[in-house]
Protein backbone atom coordinates (compact mmCIF):
# COMPACT_ATOMS: atom_id res chain seq x y z
CA UNK A 1 0.00 0.00 0.00
CA UNK A 2 2.82 2.43 0.80
CA UNK A 3 4.30 3.21 -2.65
CA UNK A 4 7.97 2.49 -3.28
CA UNK A 5 8.76 6.17 -3.79
CA UNK A 6 7.35 7.04 -0.38
CA UNK A 7 9.07 4.03 1.22
CA UNK A 8 12.41 5.41 -0.01
CA UNK A 9 11.44 8.86 1.23
CA UNK A 10 10.83 7.43 4.71
CA UNK A 11 14.40 6.14 4.83
CA UNK A 12 15.91 9.54 4.12
CA UNK A 13 13.44 11.96 5.73
CA UNK A 14 14.60 14.22 8.51
CA UNK A 15 11.86 15.01 10.99
CA UNK A 16 8.39 13.80 12.00
CA UNK A 17 5.56 14.60 14.36
CA UNK A 18 2.68 12.47 15.58
CA UNK A 19 -0.82 13.69 16.34
CA UNK A 20 -3.71 12.27 18.35
CA UNK A 21 -6.92 13.63 19.82
CA UNK A 22 -8.66 12.85 23.09
CA UNK A 23 -12.32 12.18 23.99
CA UNK A 24 -13.02 15.94 23.95
CA UNK A 25 -11.59 16.29 20.42
CA UNK A 26 -8.59 18.19 21.81
CA UNK A 27 -5.54 17.50 19.58
CA UNK A 28 -2.18 16.49 21.08
CA UNK A 29 1.38 16.58 19.69
CA UNK A 30 3.87 13.76 20.10
CA UNK A 31 7.49 14.24 19.07
CA UNK A 32 8.87 11.29 17.17
CA UNK A 33 12.44 9.98 17.43
CA UNK A 34 12.39 7.54 14.53
CA UNK A 35 10.01 5.64 12.27
CA UNK A 36 9.99 2.66 9.94
CA UNK A 37 7.65 0.95 7.51
CA UNK A 38 6.47 -2.55 8.41
CA UNK A 39 7.39 -5.56 6.23
CA UNK A 40 3.76 -5.77 5.03
CA UNK A 41 4.12 -2.24 3.55
CA UNK A 42 0.80 -1.30 5.16
CA UNK A 43 1.87 -0.58 8.72
CA UNK A 44 4.36 1.76 10.33
CA UNK A 45 6.19 1.85 13.62
CA UNK A 46 6.60 5.26 15.17
CA UNK A 47 9.06 5.81 18.04
CA UNK A 48 7.52 8.40 20.33
CA UNK A 49 10.10 10.47 22.16
CA UNK A 50 10.67 10.69 25.89
CA UNK A 51 8.56 13.46 27.32
CA UNK A 52 5.90 13.25 24.60
CA UNK A 53 3.79 10.27 25.65
CA UNK A 54 1.37 12.33 27.73
CA UNK A 55 -2.21 11.78 26.45
CA UNK A 56 -0.88 9.29 23.89
CA UNK A 57 -2.15 5.91 25.05
CA UNK A 58 -5.49 7.14 26.46
CA UNK A 59 -6.19 8.84 23.11
CA UNK A 60 -5.10 5.88 20.99
CA UNK A 61 -6.93 3.34 23.12
CA UNK A 62 -10.00 5.59 23.21
CA UNK A 63 -10.45 6.25 19.49
CA UNK A 64 -7.51 4.71 17.58
CA UNK A 65 -6.78 7.69 15.33
CA UNK A 66 -3.14 8.52 14.65
CA UNK A 67 -1.56 10.99 12.22
CA UNK A 68 2.15 11.08 11.41
CA UNK A 69 3.71 13.81 9.29
CA UNK A 70 7.20 13.17 7.96
CA UNK A 71 9.30 15.93 6.38
CA UNK A 72 12.61 16.13 4.58
CA UNK A 73 14.76 19.23 4.87
CA UNK A 74 15.95 21.18 3.03
CA UNK A 75 13.68 20.00 0.16
CA UNK A 76 10.46 20.46 2.24
CA UNK A 77 9.07 17.23 0.74
CA UNK A 78 6.40 16.20 3.23
CA UNK A 79 3.81 13.42 3.57
CA UNK A 80 1.16 12.80 6.19
CA UNK A 81 0.20 9.24 7.10
CA UNK A 82 -3.21 8.75 8.69
CA UNK A 83 -4.16 5.46 10.21
CA UNK A 84 -5.47 3.26 12.95
CA UNK A 85 -3.66 2.28 16.12
CA UNK A 86 -2.64 -1.36 16.33
CA UNK A 87 -0.64 -1.47 19.56
CA UNK A 88 2.33 -0.25 21.53
CA UNK A 89 5.40 -1.82 23.10
CA UNK A 90 8.57 -0.81 24.95
CA UNK A 91 11.62 0.22 22.96
CA UNK A 92 13.79 -2.64 21.71
CA UNK A 93 17.43 -2.75 20.60
CA UNK A 94 16.46 -2.61 16.90
CA UNK A 95 14.47 0.56 17.57
CA UNK A 96 17.59 2.22 18.96
CA UNK A 97 19.33 1.61 15.61
CA UNK A 98 16.41 3.34 13.87
CA UNK A 99 16.77 6.21 16.34
CA UNK A 100 20.52 6.50 15.77
CA UNK A 101 20.08 6.60 11.98
CA UNK A 102 17.40 9.26 12.31
CA UNK A 103 19.56 11.29 14.69
CA UNK A 104 22.51 11.17 12.32
CA UNK A 105 20.39 12.46 9.39
CA UNK A 106 18.77 15.15 11.51
CA UNK A 107 22.09 16.47 12.84
CA UNK A 108 23.66 16.55 9.35
CA UNK A 109 20.80 18.46 7.74
CA UNK A 110 19.71 20.79 10.54
CA UNK A 111 23.22 21.95 11.50
CA UNK A 112 23.80 23.13 7.94
CA UNK A 113 20.41 24.77 7.65
CA UNK A 114 20.28 26.73 10.89
CA UNK A 115 23.94 26.99 11.86
CA UNK A 116 23.70 25.20 15.21
CA UNK A 117 26.61 23.15 16.54
CA UNK A 118 26.43 19.36 16.27
CA UNK A 119 26.41 18.97 20.05
CA UNK A 120 23.48 21.37 20.38
CA UNK A 121 21.39 19.57 17.77
CA UNK A 122 22.32 16.10 19.04
CA UNK A 123 21.25 16.92 22.57
CA UNK A 124 17.96 18.34 21.24
CA UNK A 125 16.84 14.87 20.10
CA UNK A 126 15.21 12.90 22.91
CA UNK A 127 15.51 9.12 22.99
CA UNK A 128 12.44 7.10 22.10
CA UNK A 129 10.22 6.04 24.98
CA UNK A 130 7.54 3.95 23.31
CA UNK A 131 6.94 2.24 19.96
CA UNK A 132 3.53 2.72 18.36
CA UNK A 133 2.35 0.49 15.51
CA UNK A 134 -0.40 1.77 13.25
CA UNK A 135 -2.06 0.69 10.01
CA UNK A 136 -1.78 3.33 7.28
CA UNK A 137 -5.16 4.08 5.70
CA UNK A 138 -4.35 7.26 3.81
CA UNK A 139 -1.27 9.22 2.70
CA UNK A 140 -1.42 12.93 1.83
CA UNK A 141 1.13 15.07 0.04
CA UNK A 142 2.00 18.03 2.27
CA UNK A 143 4.94 19.56 0.44
CA UNK A 144 4.27 23.33 0.52
CA UNK A 145 2.57 24.55 -2.64
CA UNK A 146 -0.70 24.27 -4.53
CA UNK A 147 -0.66 20.44 -4.47
CA UNK A 148 -0.45 20.30 -0.69
CA UNK A 149 -3.30 18.29 0.77
CA UNK A 150 -3.70 15.97 -2.21
CA UNK A 151 -4.39 12.40 -1.18
CA UNK A 152 -1.89 10.09 -2.84
CA UNK A 153 -3.01 6.81 -1.19
CA UNK A 154 -5.63 5.80 -2.07
CA UNK A 155 -5.22 8.10 -5.03
CA UNK A 156 -7.95 10.74 -5.47
CA UNK A 157 -10.33 10.11 -8.40
CA UNK B 1 -9.86 30.52 29.91
CA UNK B 2 -6.68 32.22 28.70
CA UNK B 3 -3.26 31.83 30.25
CA UNK B 4 -0.31 34.24 29.97
CA UNK B 5 2.63 33.43 27.75
CA UNK B 6 5.93 33.67 29.66
CA UNK B 7 8.48 36.22 28.48
CA UNK B 8 11.06 33.53 27.67
CA UNK B 9 8.89 32.18 24.88
CA UNK B 10 9.32 35.35 22.80
CA UNK B 11 12.73 34.49 21.27
CA UNK B 12 11.47 30.99 20.45
CA UNK B 13 8.54 32.45 18.52
CA UNK B 14 11.05 34.52 16.54
CA UNK B 15 13.75 31.87 16.00
CA UNK B 16 12.78 31.06 12.40
CA UNK B 17 12.55 27.31 13.07
CA UNK B 18 9.27 25.88 11.73
CA UNK B 19 6.70 24.73 14.29
CA UNK B 20 4.03 22.03 14.20
CA UNK B 21 0.27 22.36 14.50
CA UNK B 22 -2.15 19.55 15.25
CA UNK B 23 -5.85 20.05 14.61
CA UNK B 24 -8.87 17.74 14.63
CA UNK B 25 -11.84 17.50 12.28
CA UNK B 26 -15.43 17.32 13.44
CA UNK B 27 -15.21 13.59 12.64
CA UNK B 28 -12.39 13.26 15.16
CA UNK B 29 -9.50 12.71 12.74
CA UNK B 30 -6.25 14.42 13.87
CA UNK B 31 -4.16 16.33 11.35
CA UNK B 32 -0.48 17.20 11.79
CA UNK B 33 1.30 19.80 9.70
CA UNK B 34 4.34 22.06 9.58
CA UNK B 35 3.85 25.74 10.31
CA UNK B 36 6.34 28.33 9.13
CA UNK B 37 5.89 30.58 12.14
CA UNK B 38 3.73 31.37 15.16
CA UNK B 39 3.23 35.10 15.73
CA UNK B 40 3.06 36.78 19.11
CA UNK B 41 -0.01 39.05 19.36
CA UNK B 42 -0.05 39.73 23.10
CA UNK B 43 0.53 37.78 26.33
CA UNK B 44 -2.72 35.85 25.88
CA UNK B 45 -2.93 35.44 22.09
CA UNK B 46 -0.93 34.19 19.13
CA UNK B 47 -1.65 34.26 15.40
CA UNK B 48 -1.23 31.48 12.87
CA UNK B 49 -1.03 32.17 9.16
CA UNK B 50 -3.83 31.15 6.79
CA UNK B 51 -2.11 30.76 3.42
CA UNK B 52 -4.00 27.93 1.72
CA UNK B 53 -7.49 26.62 2.46
CA UNK B 54 -5.88 23.44 3.73
CA UNK B 55 -7.00 20.73 6.10
CA UNK B 56 -5.83 22.62 9.18
CA UNK B 57 -7.97 25.63 8.27
CA UNK B 58 -10.98 23.42 7.51
CA UNK B 59 -10.55 21.59 10.81
CA UNK B 60 -10.21 24.79 12.82
CA UNK B 61 -13.43 26.16 11.32
CA UNK B 62 -15.14 22.92 12.46
CA UNK B 63 -13.36 22.46 15.80
CA UNK B 64 -11.55 25.49 17.29
CA UNK B 65 -8.96 23.54 19.29
CA UNK B 66 -5.34 23.39 18.12
CA UNK B 67 -2.10 22.16 19.61
CA UNK B 68 1.15 23.88 18.61
CA UNK B 69 4.66 22.63 19.29
CA UNK B 70 7.49 25.17 19.08
CA UNK B 71 11.06 24.02 18.51
CA UNK B 72 13.78 25.63 20.62
CA UNK B 73 16.87 23.78 19.40
CA UNK B 74 19.32 26.20 21.01
CA UNK B 75 17.50 25.98 24.35
CA UNK B 76 17.15 22.21 24.02
CA UNK B 77 13.42 22.31 24.65
CA UNK B 78 9.97 22.45 23.10
CA UNK B 79 7.04 24.62 23.98
CA UNK B 80 3.60 23.05 23.91
CA UNK B 81 0.64 25.38 23.43
CA UNK B 82 -3.03 24.48 23.54
CA UNK B 83 -4.96 27.09 21.57
CA UNK B 84 -8.54 28.03 20.79
CA UNK B 85 -9.38 29.81 17.53
CA UNK B 86 -10.99 33.21 18.08
CA UNK B 87 -11.23 35.12 14.78
CA UNK B 88 -9.46 35.96 11.50
CA UNK B 89 -8.04 39.30 10.36
CA UNK B 90 -7.47 40.13 6.68
CA UNK B 91 -6.08 43.64 7.17
CA UNK B 92 -4.49 45.76 9.85
CA UNK B 93 -1.13 45.76 11.67
CA UNK B 94 -1.08 42.08 12.67
CA UNK B 95 -1.90 40.97 9.11
CA UNK B 96 0.67 43.34 7.59
CA UNK B 97 3.44 42.22 9.93
CA UNK B 98 2.68 38.54 9.31
CA UNK B 99 2.59 39.09 5.55
CA UNK B 100 6.02 40.75 5.56
CA UNK B 101 7.59 38.10 7.76
CA UNK B 102 6.17 35.22 5.74
CA UNK B 103 7.61 36.69 2.58
CA UNK B 104 10.99 37.06 4.32
CA UNK B 105 10.91 33.41 5.44
CA UNK B 106 9.85 32.30 1.95
CA UNK B 107 12.71 34.20 0.35
CA UNK B 108 15.23 32.76 2.81
CA UNK B 109 14.07 29.18 2.17
CA UNK B 110 13.74 29.39 -1.60
CA UNK B 111 9.92 29.31 -1.47
CA UNK B 112 9.22 32.88 -2.53
CA UNK B 113 5.91 33.28 -4.32
CA UNK B 114 4.50 30.03 -2.92
CA UNK B 115 3.40 31.44 0.41
CA UNK B 116 0.66 34.08 0.25
CA UNK B 117 -1.13 35.21 3.36
CA UNK B 118 -4.93 35.09 3.16
CA UNK B 119 -5.62 35.86 6.82
CA UNK B 120 -4.10 36.09 10.27
CA UNK B 121 -5.97 33.61 12.44
CA UNK B 122 -6.02 34.79 16.05
CA UNK B 123 -6.01 32.20 18.85
CA UNK B 124 -6.40 32.40 22.62
CA UNK B 125 -3.70 30.53 24.53
CA UNK B 126 -5.35 28.07 26.92
CA UNK B 127 -2.29 26.16 28.09
CA UNK B 128 1.48 26.50 27.77
CA UNK B 129 4.23 24.16 28.93
CA UNK B 130 7.97 24.00 28.37
CA UNK B 131 9.31 20.49 27.77
CA UNK B 132 13.05 20.16 28.21
CA UNK B 133 14.73 17.55 26.02
CA UNK B 134 16.49 14.80 27.93
CA UNK B 135 14.77 15.75 31.16
CA UNK B 136 11.49 14.06 30.48
CA UNK B 137 9.23 13.57 33.42
CA UNK B 138 7.02 10.97 31.85
CA UNK B 139 7.94 7.53 30.65
CA UNK B 140 6.12 4.37 29.75
CA UNK B 141 6.92 1.15 31.49
CA UNK B 142 7.09 -2.26 29.92
CA UNK B 143 3.53 -3.01 30.95
CA UNK B 144 2.38 -0.03 28.89
CA UNK B 145 1.42 2.16 31.85
CA UNK B 146 2.38 5.80 32.05
CA UNK B 147 4.42 6.78 35.05
CA UNK B 148 6.57 9.51 36.51
CA UNK B 149 10.25 9.24 37.31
Amino acid sequence: MIPEKIAHFLESATVAMGGTRDDNFIPHAHRVSGWKMGPDEQTMTCLVAEGFTKNLLPSLEGNGHFALTVCEVPSHETYQFKGSYIGSRPIEQEDLSVYENYRKRFVERVCGLFGFSEDTVRSYLPRPALAIDFRVREIYLQTPGPGAGTRVVPREE
Amino acid sequence: MSVQLPEEIRPVLDNGVPAWVISCSRDGIPNTTVLSEVFFVDRERVALSFQFFNKTIRNIRENPHACVLLNDIEGCSNWLLQLRYDHSETEGPIFDEMDARIEAIASATGMSGIFKLKAADIYQVEYVERLECGQATDTVTADGKSGTR
